[in-house]
């Protein structure tokens, strides 16, 4: 009875409060543009398509899996269902850490109709993206940069951050 | 209606995720608002008084519809809630009439509202409804008629300040329309323990609801400990304090009285507001049938139906418990079993030595005996989880009541098995599919009147569903006599599709069966009814977690009949609970032969096998802690063995603890690597932390895979 | 850290107030409940040292509970903002002479959120929980 009632699930609503919050702001009709949730991850800004998120939850307790490559931390429950959090840090290539105040999981739409967890160190915001101002790159897992202000975001393929080998 | 007649093809909308999410809450409050409008109407069509509760709904739905889209820019449901709001307050402060007109506007205003969260994404088709929002607001406007209402002081009454200060304007005016009727008005105080005063607080409103309506609630700290909680409710009756005092049987509540029933407010006033929705309202008409009192005979009480006592005693036998409680239940009886494996071993060791193997014996009937009450505590438990088909059945009439005017559509609905039980999480879990296959034999299956009749038809169609329990099973079947599925168009679906090859044979099952085939049944336009693309496969897919099946019947012209057949429990299986590195993993009991306690030095080795000398039997042993990669105990500590066997073959499975037995769930894995060898799923055990649980046949397999090789 | 308890019945209004409180120049700790009766079963779990709630609630009114919270002894120095959408000026007035230390209309600016949160939690004594 002493134990503090856990917070209701945030969900989906956090990105939409955000991207409402833009919305007002900037009050501008956004249909033509591309949307983007933004996140921090090493001090750098990722995005993924907005339409591929299905929610955005806080850290929570995470089972480990054995037999799973080092990127994937293991699954989380998410409502009654069980879903794999990929560390995204590990999986870039960055320097992993552990989970603080501001690190959410977001719950992506794979390809085949499952989801999966990706762990963020923050979620910052939805970024509205003309397509003619993305610009190409190379990496493994980014498919394209966008600039933002004087920074760049890395907007990443999520079917290729989600072809993880598990042969291990 | 006309909305339904405009559906539009997917691909001209650009929906975002946010839009998505809007359109979800706000289709929620809308149906919440349909519902109750057509509660309304029934009201009135009977001739009821309509019931200011209903109104103060609406009013709420249209405020929170009005807050999401001010929140997500949308402006013309914005605009058209905002005038909806500001008359639907007007209703519920009394100073609207609730007339034919307004009841019509508000109705196709919500029609409006699905009209325009249909076309969310569809600039073009926003745009082109901007003139019918426009006009609907100057109809809504011209609908409302003011009414006079005149201030009544509360200074008369017999009530805290503190009491008064915290009614809304809401309020404030109901209890001014039951002062201006003449009503009694009565101070329930009721005290409670803080961490269950919802339980016995809804048992008492709903009591009082009975005999009259509640005002307000104000909850004021208890008295004479820190863990009470005081609930102060207004109320209005017709029964005076002292006849309310002898009614409840209710601990710790007191009834008095603010203000004494007065003569009835003079009837020039009366008139003006006569079919205004300030009309006092009796909720519930008395069991036996007597109309409520009207404000003429107000004052002649009749005597309490004895039937009523019934009503109400049947009330406080019965407790709402959250399910979460009978899952910490079953978890406490879950402890009690690994506390009885532990005793079961103390009754080994007794027996092993002979200086206490009489005492052993006696020991171990004692065992023998509670194991055997344990049982039937668990059954029992588990019995307490399993409720009747009953509410499921009432959201369904709910749905087809709505639905079949939105449809045009005249169709009855016939349910038997209301009475059929089955655990509370499958019922949770069927709502969905259930609903899905009745709307489908809505939109779909039951035709028009006129095609009907033309047909020979009874003009009127009808919905059957069927419930009962078959062995360790509940079927339940949707039957509708609709024109049935049209064979040629699925085939032809299913060919475009992929599914099947033009020149494919299929029996004629195999052809209905093609309706549970991927993408075959999802309709190409999204209508509001069957909406959102959401096809048979789903159903299927739903079901397929818990153990069930769906099966399709249909005779052209004659009808469809949709089965789904669900196990009573089987959602909820037998899990052996171990823990190896302190992490807990779960094995279905089906797949345990026995556990064993073993000293390391009983473990014998052979190359690099270990063997246990199990009753003369060589036992092939597999740590957990080496099959995972896991750091279990070290080796020469006391640990633990799990027989595992599945057909003819068997290993001993080292483990660090035994946790017991428990009751699981078993659910797939989703996620860039969903299959992962040797691991089945994972369960939930109400600590956050999922708990995976052991694909056997896989470990059994690669165990003895292995010694074949070695 | 300082604790914050949320009533609100809209899930987005909820997810708006605890983004706007995430971004607090100093951490706090949010309870999010629904509903009036929940809030009133959390209430004596936990110090709280600020209530956000909403008025138009389905169990008890936001008034209700601000009577409760200000006509305890053990709750009466919470300080308490009502968040509710433009309602009449009778329930604000209310609401403050019921002892609110604030109210706020939806939608609100999320930095003056955080402003009044700000001003009310350093007044409030900081609890030594968790």
């Amino acid at each position: 009875m002493s134990e503090a009632p856990t917070p209701n699930e945030t969900g989906g609503w956090e990105t939409l409060a955000r991207e409402a919050a833009c919305r007002l702001e900037s009050g501008g009709d956004l249909s033509e543009l591309q949307q983007f949730l933004t996140f921090r991850l090493d001090g750098a800004f990722y995005a993924v398509p907005v339409e591929r998120v299905r929610e955005i939850v806080r850290i929570r307790p995470i089972t480990p899996v054995p037999r799973l490559p080092a990127e994937v931390l293991g699954v989380i429950s998410l409502r009654g269902e069980i879903v794999e959090v990929v560390d995204l840090r590990r999986r870039l290539g960055l320097e992993p850490t552990e989970p603080a105040r501001r690190s959410r999981i977001i719950v992506v739409h794979g390809g085949d109709g499952s989801i999966a967890g990706l762990l963020v160190d923050g979620v910052t915001e939805v970024l509205s993206v003309d397509e003619s101002d993305l610009r190409a790159a190379s990496g493994d897992a980014v498919e394209s940069l966008c600039v933002r202000g004087d920074e760049f975001v890395s907007l990443l393929d999520l079917n290729r951050v989600l072809e993880i080998d598990g042969n291990q | 209606m006309a909305a339904r007649k405009k559906t539009r093809t997917r691909k001209a909308r650009v929906v975002s995720k946010a839009d998505k999410e809007f359109i979800s809450e706000a289709e929620e409050i809308l149906e919440r608002m349909r519902l109750d409008l057509a509660d309304l109407s029934d009201q009135r069509a009977a001739g009821e008084e309509v019931d200011p509760e209903l109104v103060n709904r609406l009013f709420r739905s249209a405020h929170s519809l009005k807050g999401l889209a001010n929140l997500f820019g949308f402006d013309p449901v914005q605009n058209l809630a905002h005038h909806l709001e500001d008359v639907l307050d007007g209703l519920r402060l009394g100073r609207v009439l609730l007339s034919v007109a307004v009841v019509d506007v508000v109705d196709r205003t919500a029609s409006l509202f699905a009209k325009l969260l249909s076309a969310v994404g569809d600039t073009a088709a926003i745009e082109a409804m901007s003139e019918a929002v426009q006009a609907l607001i100057a109809e809504i406007e011209l609908a409302k008629q003011p009414v006079e209402t005149q201030a009544e002081e509360f200074a008369t009454l017999d009530i805290e300040a503190s009491l008064l200060r915290a009614l809304t304007e809401y309020e404030e005016h109901r209890l001014r329309e039951n002062l201006r009727r003449g009503r009694n008005i009565l101070l329930v105080d009721a005290t409670f323990e803080i961490i269950s005063f919802e339980e016995g607080l809804s048992e008492l409103t709903t009591a009082i609801r009975e005999i009259g309506e509640v005002l307000s609630t104000l909850p004021a700290p208890g008295e004479s400990s820190k863990a009470q909680i005081c609930f102060s409710l207004l109320v209005a009756s017709d029964l005076t304090s002292t006849e309310v005092d002898a009614r409840f049987e209710f601990p710790d509540t007191t009834v008095r009285s603010v203000a004494a029933a007065r003569n009835p407010a003079p009837a020039a006033a009366g008139k003006s507001v006569s079919t205004s929705v300030s009309e006092p309202i009796a909720t519930v008409d008395p069991p036996d049938g007597a109309a409520p009192a009207t404000s003429n005979d107000a004052p002649q009480i009749q005597p309490p139906d004895p039937r009523e006592f019934e009503s109400l005693k049947s009330i406080s036998d019965t407790v709402r418990v959250d399910i979460r409680k009978l899952d910490e239940l079953m978890n406490l009886v879950g402890e009690l079993v690994i506390q009885r494996s532990a005793l079961g071993d103390l009754v080994s060791r007794l027996h092993g030595d002979p200086a206490t193997a009489r005492i052993g014996s006696d020991f171990g009937k004692v065992h023998k005996a509670l194991d055997g009450k344990l049982r039937e505590l668990q059954s029992a438990v588990l019995e307490v989880r399993m409720v009747p088909l009953r509410q499921v059945f009432e959201k369904v009439s709910r749905v087809v009541r709505r639905l079949r005017v939105e449809l045009e559509k005249d169709v009855r609905l016939e349910l038997c098995g209301a009475d059929t039980e089955l655990d509370k999480l499958i019922v949770e879990e069927l709502i969905d599919p259930l609903m899905h296959i009745v709307r489908n034999a809505l939109d779909h299956g039951i035709e028009s009147p006129n095609e009907r009749s033309e047909k020979g038809k009874d003009p009127q169609g009808c919905i059957k569903i069927d419930a009962f329990q078959r062995g360790n099973h509940v079927v339940i079947a949707v039957s509708d006599d609709g024109r049935g599925i049209d064979r040629e168009r699925l085939r032809a679906k299913a060919e475009a599709k992929g599914v099947i090859e033009p020149g494919d044979v299929l029996t004629d099952q195999e052809n209905l069966d093609l309706i549970f085939a991927p993408g075959v049944s999802t309709r190409d336009e999204v209508t509001e009814i069957s909406g959102r693309g959401v096809g048979m496969d789903v159903v299927r897919h739903n079901l397929a977690p818990l153990g069930g099946v769906v099966e399709v019947d249909s005779e052209p012209g004659q009808g469809t009949t949709i089965s789904m057949t669900l196990p009573i429990t089987l959602a909820i299986i037998r899990s052996v609970l171990v823990a190896v590195a302190d992490q807990r993993f779960a094995i279905p009991l089906n797949t345990v032969q026995e556990t064993l306690s073993i000293d390391p030095e009983q473990i014998q080795r052979s190359e690099d096998r270990e063997i246990l000398n199990h009753r003369g039997d060589a036992l092939l042993l597999l740590r957990l802690s080496d099959a995972f990669g896991l750091a279990g105990l070290s080796r020469d500590e006391k640990s633990f063995v799990v027989v595992l066997g599945m057909g003819d073959s068997r290993i001993g499975l080292i483990v660090d603890r035994l946790e017991g037995q428990q009751d699981t769930v078993i659910k797939p894995i989703q996620g860039p690597i969903p299959t992962i060898r040797g691991i089945a799923g994972a369960t939930e055990l109400g600590d956050q932390y999922p708990v995976l649980v052991l694909d056997v046949s896989a470990l059994l397999d690669d165990a003895l895979h292995r010694k074949e090789a070695a | 850290m300082q604790r914050i308890l949320i009533v609100e019945d809209s899930a987005t209004m909820r997810a708006l107030l605890v983004s706007a409180l995430d971004e607090m120049p100093t951490p706090v700790k949010i309870t999010e409940t629904e509903s009036g009766f929940e809030a009133l079963r959390v209430l004596p779990r936990q110090r709280f040292d600020l209530i956000l709630t909403d008025i138009n609630m389905a169990d008890i009114n936001g008034l209700e509970l601000v009577s409760f919270v200000k006509s305890n002894e053990t709750y009466r120095s919470i300080p308490l903002v009502i968040v509710s959408t433009e309602g009449s000026d009778r329930d604000r007035d209310k609401g403050l002479s019921l002892g609110a230390d604030a109210y706020l209309v939806k939608p609100f600016d999320p930095e003056e959120l955080r402003q009044i949160a700000q001003d009310l939690l350093s007044r409030a004594p900081r609890s030594n929980e968790g």
